[in-house]
């Protein structure tokens, strides 16, 4: 990657300040805790974009994966004694196992077919976490997942500042990965497919192959941030099987905008906060939901390619040069 | 042999059921090539309505299902009117008006749990009393339900065959442009198919609402089981999705009766799977 200074680089090293002094400016607990959410969101609709955006499979099983990441996290450390440090990292492999599986049938099919499997796979899911009481907990779900501690080290302490960089770390190695992703050869082989499938396919773009390892990378990073999501509130429940979070996280990418790497992740960052003063206001907690779908549709409506499709259209450079009295030229 | 007796009824009663909501969602596919996700919540939706015009203004269940159904299914045309008409002809158009009817499926959800509390709520059956059925012994509510299932698919089979409106609801949905060259109102037509794709979740909603309780999300596991029978019968007839409705609801009492409610999930989907593997596009689907 050649790092050249142009105006992206510069906002994307500006972010990553501003993100890193966080805690040092926000010492309240509650507001890291927000921040925390919005990065594990910010994963879960980052790394969806691999095989949503940049391949178009209509992969409605994501946060079944994220899901199994949380439950198989859980499991591990709860019934197995593991780490939760190594559990963490291990639910994203139990994830990707899990895609490998479900992208079976998946990759041969085509439309509608892969949204209704994917679909209900997440709803099986939760069927099975309700029937399988003696593993999951059943509806109760699973509590008093053991804190993650490093080297004697409790993430708990100093008000979630360990856990807050750690989130971080994440999410910053998630974008990293799809940026990289997207610019590579693999990459701009799934963008064919999304945007041609026959041309690709006639370009020697194998179509089985490519939807295949696209679910897997896809799946390993919201696989690992369901292992941290249940360390990290200690819990795994079947809520996370529900269509709250499933839609919630696909109107993070949709107002974001499909197929971009930052407009999802602002997006994320965007939504929690909202979603928690909202639900902090009393008699809005059900009208949140409506407020964050309505958002979506006018979204859809008015900017189908998300409102980070709108930066590049608003004239930063003629609103510059105005200021410095110059010619405006194209 | 009793037991296989209990076993047809309530496979019967089960496939009855899931032919109704699963042939108005089919409806709208092979109209608009749309899968409409508030065809869940609308069923709730019928059924509330319903509760209410019985409880609150006293009427007899006859004519507040009818208020339930038209309810729904206006509903059901202002989600066509204003989420999915803007994205016709657009190439994502697929997981666009997914996205759109997923989230007026969750604004219905939550509308109803607003206005309508979520106080367990009952209707009131069609006919009251048991009957049975060599042995086997069900409500007749249930009984009827096996009975206005068929018929009213039979009507609509007929309706769609043989009406000038059934018939350019087909002609739209194999060309569209050809259809509005010969005159035919597009719009209008699209939203009449939504009105009564959804009216029949009303509908559904109304006769499910004598068996479980009346609930925001009542919808939600029907809907699954509806797209359940999709896959398996594939999409575009209504004798396709008919035929797989009465298999799936069979096979699902069968697998109750003999390895338990906890598994049957999983087994239908293993074998969802494994039709789909060697059938891409479903038992009986043609695209």
């Amino acid at each position: 990657m050649n790092l050249k200074l142009n105006k992206k680089s510069i906002t994307i090293l500006i972010i990553s300040i501003l993100a890193v002094l966080v805690p040092i400016v926000v010492k309240d607990s509650y507001i890291r805790h927000l921040f925390i959410v919005s990065y594990i969101y910010g994963i879960v609709v980052v790394s969806w974009d691999i095989s949503l955006g940049f391949c178009g499979i209509l992969n409605f099983a994501h946060m079944a994966f994220f899901g199994i990441g949380v439950y198989g996290c859980g499991i591990l450390v709860k019934t197995f004694n593991v780490d939760p440090a190594i559990a963490i990292l291990l639910s994203g492999i139990i994830a990707a196992v899990a895609a490998a599986i479900l992208s079976a049938p998946i990759i041969r099919l085509k439309g509608i077919y892969v949204i209704l499997v994917t679909f209900s796979f997440g709803q099986l899911l939760l069927q099975l976490v309700y029937s399988q009481v003696n593993i999951t907990g059943g509806a109760l779900g699973m509590v008093k997942i053991p804190n993650l501690e490093i080297a004697g080290y409790s993430f708990i302490k100093d008000y979630k500042f360990g856990y807050y960089y750690i989130s971080l770390l994440f999410l910053a190695i998630s974008i990293l990965f799809v940026e990289v992703l997207g610019k590579s050869p693999f990459g701009k082989s799934l963008k064919a497919i999304r945007d041609n499938e026959d041309y690709a396919v006639s370009r020697g773009v194998s179509l089985a192959k490519q939807r295949f390892l696209s679910l897997i990378a896809s799946s390993i990073f919201t696989g690992v941030a369901g292992g941290f999501y249940a360390v990290y509130f200690r819990v795994a429940s079947p809520e996370v099987f529900s269509f709250n979070p499933m839609t919630l996280a696909m109107s993070m990418i949709l107002i974001g905008g499909v197929g971009t790497v930052w407009g999802p992740v602002m997006a994320a960052i965007g939504i929690t906060f909202a979603n928690e003063v909202l639900a902090g206001i009393k008699g809005l907690e059900e009208v949140r939901f409506i407020f964050v779908a309505v958002l979506m549709l006018m979204v859809m409506k008015f900017s189908p390619g998300g409102l980070y499709s709108l930066v590049g259209k608003i004239p930063i450079k003629k609103i510059s040069n105005l200021f410095r009295g110059k010619e405006v030229n194209g | 042999m009793e037991i296989v007796v209990i076993t047809i009824v309530s496979g019967l009663v089960l496939g009855a059921l899931y032919a109704l909501m699963a042939s108005g969602l089919s409806l709208i596919w092979t109209a608009l090539g749309v899968f409409n996700y508030s065809h869940g919540p609308l069923m709730a939706f019928g059924a509330v309505v319903t509760w209410t015009v019985i409880e609150k203004l006293g009427f007899s269940l006859l004519p507040a299902a009818v208020i339930g159904i038209v309810a729904a299914a206006l509903i059901g045309a202002i989600v066509e009117r204003f989420l999915v008409r803007s994205f016709y002809g657009n190439r994502d158009l697929l997981l666009l008006s997914c996205m759109t009817t997923l989230t007026s499926m969750i604004i219905i959800e939550k509308g109803i749990q607003i206005i309508w509390g979520s106080r367990l709520k009952l209707l009131p059956r069609i006919i009251g009393g048991e009957i049975n059925v060599f042995g086997a012994v069900i409500s007749a509510h249930e009984g009827l339900i096996i009975i206005i299932s068929p018929l009213i698919l039979l009507f609509l089979w007929r309706f769609m065959a043989s009406t000038q409106t059934g018939r350019s609801m087909r002609a739209v949905g194999q060309n569209q442009e050809m259809a509005h060259l010969i005159g035919i109102n597009v719009p209008k037509t699209y939203l009449l198919v939504f009105a009564i794709s959804t009216g029949l979740a009303g509908l559904s909603g109304v006769l499910l609402g004598g068996i479980r309780f009346v609930l925001p999300t009542m919808g939600a596991e029907p809907l699954l089981k509806a797209m359940t029978v999709i896959i398996f019968g594939g999409l575009g007839s209504l004798g396709a999705t008919t035929g797989a409705a009465f298999i799936l609801g069979m096979l699902e009492a069968i697998l109750v009766q003999f390895v338990g409610m906890y598994w049957t999930p999983s087994i239908l989907f293993l074998l969802l799977i494994v039709v789909l593997i060697f059938r891409p596009t479903g038992l009986f689907g043609s695209k």
